[in-house]
């Protein structure tokens, strides 16, 4: 779960999304699920020439199957906080593998 | 029957064989009606083409249990034919508790799955039961324990006289005639429907009903429901049908008498009232109304009131009429498909599943609030702590992380990274100001005791500045005679062997781990233990304990312990600890778990290997000033300031002076003092020394031997320092960074003899009279700020940039 | 957190290995002829992971005017990147 806590940090944030076919789009963070399927408002997708059929999209859901990338914003990450919340996520699987 | 060659049973009635399909699947009760009136729109859904024959995958073979299910079978009342009056309401009524504990069992087995299975659990049993139920249904009234389900018996009455005969002549119109019956009709209302379709078909038109041909319905009246004590019967049946044959009333019109309507909207679920059926007020019940105005803008059409006066309409007008009916047969279609699910679910079951449906939303937000907190923390670690930190509102008031914000939050100091946020700058500032704070604290301190050596080095400066060009060239031209020495190569970070490397990333991860552990414990602390509570008094010894061993583990792992060995060529694993990021960001942290006895060492092992510290080592093999230094390095040393320097300075600040004095000696004797003055964190921490002992002295708690014993380290430094003096500055003048230099060279002024302090002047006024020159050609917050650097020192040495003009 | 005995120091599991590099740079590549470097802040089970400072190669290979397969490079940079673990092919600690 450490992603999908990760990523509540992050809506309302713009981030970048590069899905796995090229695809760039950039849009609000609005929400995300375990499976990191996201919801994005304010779509705007780059390379716009190259995709114009997704010009009128405003709003989407992205399967998070389809994700390369998402591009955040650095500022609003805690690195320090995000490595040792990975450090307990680690430990945690330890334990349950045990 | 057919008049006009339309097939004249109604269409609601036309599939209701024996392979019935269920009644909330029923076909299209209005393509014939688009038909009829010759407009077939596309949009208009066909119910053929949308249905998806799943009604026809029902099994209907394994209906060996219908007995048990629906009440013993073999009834030759009914001939076995399909009876359609099977009263599910009652039926659903009765199992209602057990689909409510299916429901709850199963919701809590798959929460996940819940609301889809909700309607999943409740919608088969309907049409797999309808087309297998060979009973009456009625069989049940006879049980005096029965209670009459009253809506049930309502709409008897209502449908009684629903039902129409319809005369050829009317024809065309009458399929429209269902029409506004249709649309969201409950659960409840369609059953009421079906069941009395039956009767009606029974006592009033059989022919119309080939599978319903049994007789036994008209011969036997004791079939008719028994009416429940204080059912209304001012009504006669009698009546209603003398109506009906006088011209049929048109569907919606089929009110219950106002009795019973009270009795039909009593039923537990409280359903709101659907559809037109509640809607009419009790005077119009008797009369027959057009069908509901749904008739915008042909409103000047005449009001049909009765079916026959359709018969007289002029064509144009009954085309018109026909467009309308059409249009609303359409639209009534379209609800009708939308509300096929309509009274599937009681309230109670709606209620259940936004139950669920909200708690699974609350536990997607990690908004749960009753579960265990270590839990969520286990599962949501990140997003918890960082809503705290970030002041996002808090979730769980109560929840014990209040410490974990701490932990993180003073750690914003070295939450840097490297990576150059905001946040870090402003707290590498913080640092510098808190050396800054203390410096001038010594500075004043010093003040306050004069040395009356003011004159002298006035009078000294002033020459130099206006009138001796010779000595800043002399200066400038001086060789560092530390050039080869200090550069002397050390093995680098990136030397070390592969496993060396991972063992040393493995003692990291191990103090992460006890670090945790360690503040984990600190959030089960029990409370401070009661007199004579004996248990409360165990369980914190235990808890001590723990913390004790946790602290072991976490002083082992650091490697601190581990011996000096002189000329080696592999780092000392501390200090190679320390030359990790992720080993300088722990420190902070680490000093908050270990005793005083703990940091003194941690800082002793510093001061040894100060320059074989990757901040300092690397600073100066890089040339004096880190302008040009490498980016990894500056980052390396911006965060070891960030995040070690302030946990070094922290205990400085209360360390007792012969630690000083000890500290000092080791710089002195374990250390290229040359070569770690032209580093920023070699500076920083002479300055710590430096000024703490100022302020030892002025505080009078130094003793007149350790003092003698500084003043003696003080003049060995002095000396080792005094040639590279002018080399101490990052970079050239307009590179900014050099407070931290000012800040030492105050410290230094301040222990300095007079003659001293001479010599500390010559050595740098250069760089006094270049930066009070630069400053004049900067804006004036910048230039005050260069200038007060630059005070701060003078000062310390009993002067001011303001004498110098 | 409770009972994981130097988790850190032992290696016994293929992440482990990952956990050591944590905040330090790490070398991944990736399907699609890609490949990442930058400072590994977080990782999971499934190898999604959150890189700072990351540059990203791309290897394109086209043809030239001779009809010759040439690679072309293609690099991109990023501050904070996260990398969904079903692309990552291998993560290695990058010295």
């Amino acid at each position: 779960m450490l992603f999908f806590s990760f990523f509540k940090t992050l809506t309302n944030q713009t981030v970048t999304i590069e899905l796995k076919n090229d695809i760039r789009i950039r849009g609000i963070l609005k929400s995300v699920d375990q499976y990191l399927n996201i919801k994005l408002d304010d779509v705007e997708v780059l390379d716009l020439d190259k995709y114009p059929h997704l010009s009128s999209v405003k709003n989407m859901f992205i399967r998070g199957s389809v994700v390369r990338y998402v591009m955040l914003p650095r500022s609003e990450v805690d690195v320090g906080l995000l490595e040792d919340a990975t450090r307990r996520e680690a430990a945690n699987q330890v334990g349950k593998a045990r | 029957m057919s008049f006009f060659g339309f097939n004249t049973t109604l269409p609601r009635d036309r599939d209701r064989g024996p392979s019935s399909r269920g009644f909330f699947e029923n076909p299209d009760p209005f393509a014939e009606v688009a038909r009829a009136s010759g407009i077939e729109d596309d949009d208009a859904i066909d119910f053929e083409d949308t249905y998806d024959g799943l009604g026809d995958q029902l099994d209907d073979d394994q209906d060996e249990f219908n007995d048990d299910t629906f009440g013993g079978g073999g009834d030759t009342a009914t001939g076995g034919a399909v009876g359609r009056d099977f009263d599910f309401f009652g039926r659903t009524a009765q199992v209602a508790d057990a689909i409510g504990e299916e429901q709850i069992r199963y919701s809590l087995q798959n929460p996940r799955a819940a609301p889809a299975a909700q309607q999943e659990i409740h919608a088969p049993p309907q049409p797999a039961a309808e087309p297998t139920t060979k009973r009456t249904g009625y069989e049940k009234y006879s049980d005096p324990g029965y209670i009459p389900d009253l809506q049930a018996k309502s709409s008897v009455w209502g449908n009684l006289q629903k039902k129409p005969e319809p005369s050829p002549a009317m024809m065309p119109a009458m399929p429209s005639m269902p029409a506004p019956s249709r649309k969201m009709m409950s659960l409840e209302e369609v059953e009421a429907q079906l069941r009395n379709q039956g009767h009606s078909f029974g006592h009033m038109a059989p022919q119309s009903m080939p599978q319903m041909h049994d007789p036994s319905f008209m011969r036997h009246p004791q079939d008719f429901p028994t009416l429940p004590e204080g059912f209304p019967t001012n009504i006669p049946p009698e009546i209603l049908r003398a109506q009906l044959e006088k011209g049929g009333l048109p569907p919606h019109m089929a009110h219950p008498p106002p009795g019973v309507q009270e009795l039909t909207t009593s039923p537990p679920q409280n359903l709101p009232p659907q559809g037109p059926r509640h809607a009419g007020p009790p005077a119009q019940r008797q009369q027959p109304m057009p069908p509901p105005p749904s008739r915008g803008p042909n409103g000047g059409l005449p009001v049909i009131t009765n079916p026959q006066q359709l018969v007289h309409l002029t064509e144009e007008q009954r085309q018109a009429y026909l467009m309308e009916d059409a249009k609303r047969a359409k639209r009534n279609h379209k609800i009708f498909l939308l509300s096929r699910g309509n009274g599937l679910m009681t309230p109670q079951d709606k209620n259940f599943i936004t139950r669920i449906q909200l708690q699974q939303l609350v536990a997607a937000a990690g908004n749960v609030a009753d579960s265990d907190p270590e839990a969520v923390l286990a599962e949501d670690f990140y997003y918890q702590v960082y809503s705290q930190i970030r002041g996002a509102p808090r979730q769980h008031p109560h929840q014990p992380l209040g410490h974990f914000a701490q932990t993180y939050l003073l750690q914003t100091g070295n939450r840097i990274g490297g990576h150059g946020n905001r946040r870090a700058f402003q707290s590498a500032d913080n640092h510098m100001q808190r050396m800054q704070q203390q410096v001038q604290r010594a500075v004043e301190a010093a003040k306050a005791k004069p040395k009356n050596k003011q004159l002298i080095i006035e009078g000294s400066l002033g020459k130099i500045s206006f009138s001796n060009a010779k000595a800043p060239k002399h200066m400038l031209n001086i060789k560092r005679p530390d050039s080869s020495e200090g550069v002397r190569p050390k093995k680098l970070q990136s030397d070390l062997s592969v496993g060396d490397r991972k063992s040393l990333l493995g003692n990291i991860e191990a103090v992460y781990n006890a670090l945790m552990s360690m503040e984990d414990m600190e959030r089960t602390m029990p409370p401070p233990p009661e007199e004579g509570d004996t248990e409360a008094i165990q369980e914190h010894m235990e808890w001590r304990q723990k913390v004790q061993s946790l602290n072991q583990k976490l002083w082992q792992a650091l490697k601190v312990m581990e011996p000096i060995v002189p000329n080696s060529t592999t780092p000392h694993p501390f200090i190679a600890f320390l030359s990790y990021a992720k080993g300088k960001k722990a420190i902070p942290r680490i000093f908050r778990h270990i005793d005083q006895e703990q940091r003194v060492t941690i800082l002793t092992m510093i001061v040894v290997h100060l320059d074989s510290l990757d901040v300092v080592r690397l600073a100066q093999a890089s040339g004096p000033g880190d302008a040009q230094l490498p980016v990894a390095v500056r980052e390396a040393i911006d965060l070891f300031s960030l995040a070690v320097m302030p946990s070094l300075l922290g205990y400085v600040n209360e360390a007792p002076f012969n630690i000083i004095i000890g500290l000092l000696g080791l710089v002195i004797a374990q250390t290229q003092v040359i070569g770690v003055a032209r580093t920023k964190i070699g500076l920083g921490i002479l300055t710590m020394l430096l000024s703490r002992a100022e302020l030892v002295k002025e505080a009078g708690q130094a003793s007149e031997r350790d003092w003698q014993q500084w003043v003696e380290k003080f003049n060995v430094l002095f000396d080792m320092l005094e040639p590279g003096l002018a080399h101490i500055f990052p970079g050239s003048i307009n590179s900014g960074d050099d407070m931290y230099v000012w800040q030492f060279l105050a410290a230094v002024g301040i222990g300095a003899s007079p003659e001293q302090q001479q010599r500390l002047v010559i050595a740098v006024k250069d760089r006094v009279m270049e930066t009070v020159g630069y400053s004049k050609t900067l804006p004036a917050d910048m230039a005050s700020q260069r200038l007060g650097n630059v005070n701060l020192f003078m000062r310390a040495i009993g002067l001011d940039v303001e004498l110098l003009g | 957190m409770a009972d994981n005995e130097d988790v850190g120091a032992s290696v016994s599991e293929p992440l482990d290995l990952v956990r050591l590099s944590l905040d330090e740079i790490v070398f991944v590549k990736l399907r699609g002829d890609r490949e990442l470097k930058g400072r590994l802040h977080a990782y999971d089970s499934h190898c999604n992971l959150v890189l700072g400072d990351v540059e990203e190669t791309i290897y394109v290979v086209e043809e030239d005017e001779n009809e010759e397969e040439v690679t072309r490079t293609i690099k991109k940079q990023e501050e904070m990147l996260f990398v969904r673990g079903d692309s990552v092919v291998l993560i290695s600690p990058q010295a």
